[in-house]
């Protein structure tokens, strides 16, 4: 089946199977950035941004994108290096498997108007950190949302 | 994953859906969130999908004096953002805000939650508590359904393959109150143990509750509504003493099972009270 998007900025037509799951179709792309953590939708390592908003693609079949504006990590980290920045200032990673997914995330803070501290962790919720560095990742978020 | 021969179709309207629907195997697709995970594990394998996603008609909300639609294609961050269903039906509000994690909620609609049927939802227990109703239409009629009488068991309802829900209404009743609350002792974005819908509805003086509904998720094959629960509490004026004598006939009506999140026994004691503590923030509502 063919679908219209647009990926990272860029409209594009895609041949795709409509069942297959984004995260799958994004990583054939070469879009290795997101990744698959637990596969049901808890972990938050393979977060896109559909619209706007988070999604995990690990639950998003691919047909469901047909003419959405769908960014990864690789697109919006050019997009708004700032958000970078701010994630390297604040050393907001560790081991760094759960970070495309905490920054994509960060990225699509705005869809819920999060902007307090408290709404920002109730937000950030479900990105989920193994090596438990929750604080320095909160904290580059917050300094995120404060300039924004 | 493999690839698949499941036929794709995006409608653009609710006729079109429902005429693209015959087929055996077809489904319905809202956000996909449920039925992802079904056919990831092959617990489904449909022949035909049917996503509703650019049908229109399915994403409204619409609030008037009297009731509260909500189209079948409304996520639950759209309910949980709007102000309107935050101040005439608190429950509903903070049910949909709590589901899953922002991600679930983002995608997850309304409908396709209602069809998933799994009994430890959490918005089931706030609508029913609330009297809504489901619309239900397949190609030749249309049918109203009470969300009470909606589910059958783990993963079953009342509905027919080819039907679809189009909308759910609330009705909004002047003296009522209502609230949800849930108790998870995993991580946020859990299921609940047990989560508790309730309303109070008062006569006219203000004082006196002249119904009361008391509904419990995550403790039974479907969402449980402990009527013995509401007509105690009938007559009373809602105070503490009232309350907790309500809230401890829910162990009789509740029928949970022993897993990762509780015994049974602790599944029916966090039952009473969270049935004590929905109760209260009706009043504090």
């Amino acid at each position: 089946m063919k679908i219209n998007l647009s990926l990272n900025g860029k409209g594009m037509e895609l041949e795709v199977d409509p069942m297959a799951l984004a995260l799958d179709v994004l990583r054939g792309l070469s879009l290795t950035g997101t990744k698959e953590g637990c596969g049901v939708g808890v972990c938050g390592a393979c977060t896109i941004m559909v619209n706007g908003s988070p999604v995990s693609s690990c639950l998003c079949l691919t047909g469901t994108l047909a003419d959405k504006d769908v960014w990864t990590i690789e697109g919006l980290a050019e997009k708004m290096p700032e958000l970078i920045d701010s994630f390297v200032e604040n050393e907001g990673m560790q081991c760094g498997i759960c970070t495309p997914g905490q920054i994509v995330a960060a990225a699509s803070i705005d869809s819920v108007g999060a902007s307090s501290p408290e709404e920002v962790k109730k937000y950030m919720a479900g990105n989920l950190c193994r090596c438990t560095g929750y604080q320095t990742i909160l904290s580059a978020v917050e300094d995120h949302v404060a300039v924004n | 994953m493999q690839s698949t021969d499941t036929e794709f179709l995006i409608p653009s309207s609710v006729s079109e859906a429902l005429s693209s629907i015959a087929l055996e195997d077809a489904i319905f697709l809202g956000g996909g969130t449920s039925t992802a995970l079904l056919y990831k594990t092959r617990m489904i394998e449909p022949s035909r999908v049917v996503w509703l996603g650019n049908v229109g008609e399915l994403k409204g909300i619409f609030t008037s004096p009297t009731e509260v639609k909500i189209g079948s294609m409304v996520t639950m961050a759209e309910i949980a953002a709007d102000r309107e269903i935050a101040r005439l039906l608190p429950g509903v509000s903070t049910a949909a805000g709590v589901i899953g994690n922002a991600r679930v909620r983002a995608m997850a609609t309304l409908g396709g939650a209602l069809a998933h049927a799994d009994p430890r939802q959490d918005l089931p227990p706030a609508l029913i508590a609330v009297d809504a109703k489901v619309s239900v239409r397949n190609a030749s009629s249309s049918r109203e359904i009470n969300l009470a009488d909606f589910y059958e068991g783990f993963l079953e309802t009342v509905l027919s393959p080819d039907e679809l829900i189009t909308e759910v209404t609330v009705p909004i009743l002047q003296n009522r109150r209502s609230s949800y609350l849930r108790y998870t002792p995993t991580s946020e974005g859990d299921y609940p143990t047990v989560g508790a819908g309730a309303s109070l509805t008062f006569n006219e003086d203000g004082k006196s509750i002249s119904t009361a509904t008391l509904v419990l998720c995550g403790v039974g094959a479907v969402p449980i509504v402990s009527s013995e629960a509401g007509l105690a509490l009938a007559g009373t004026t809602g105070d503490d003493s009232a309350l907790l004598r309500a809230a401890e006939l829910v162990r009789g009506a509740v029928d949970p099972q022993d897993d990762e999140r509780g015994t049974a026994d602790y599944k029916r004691d966090m039952a009473a009270v969270f049935a004590y503590r929905a109760l209260k923030a009706c009043l504090n509502s």
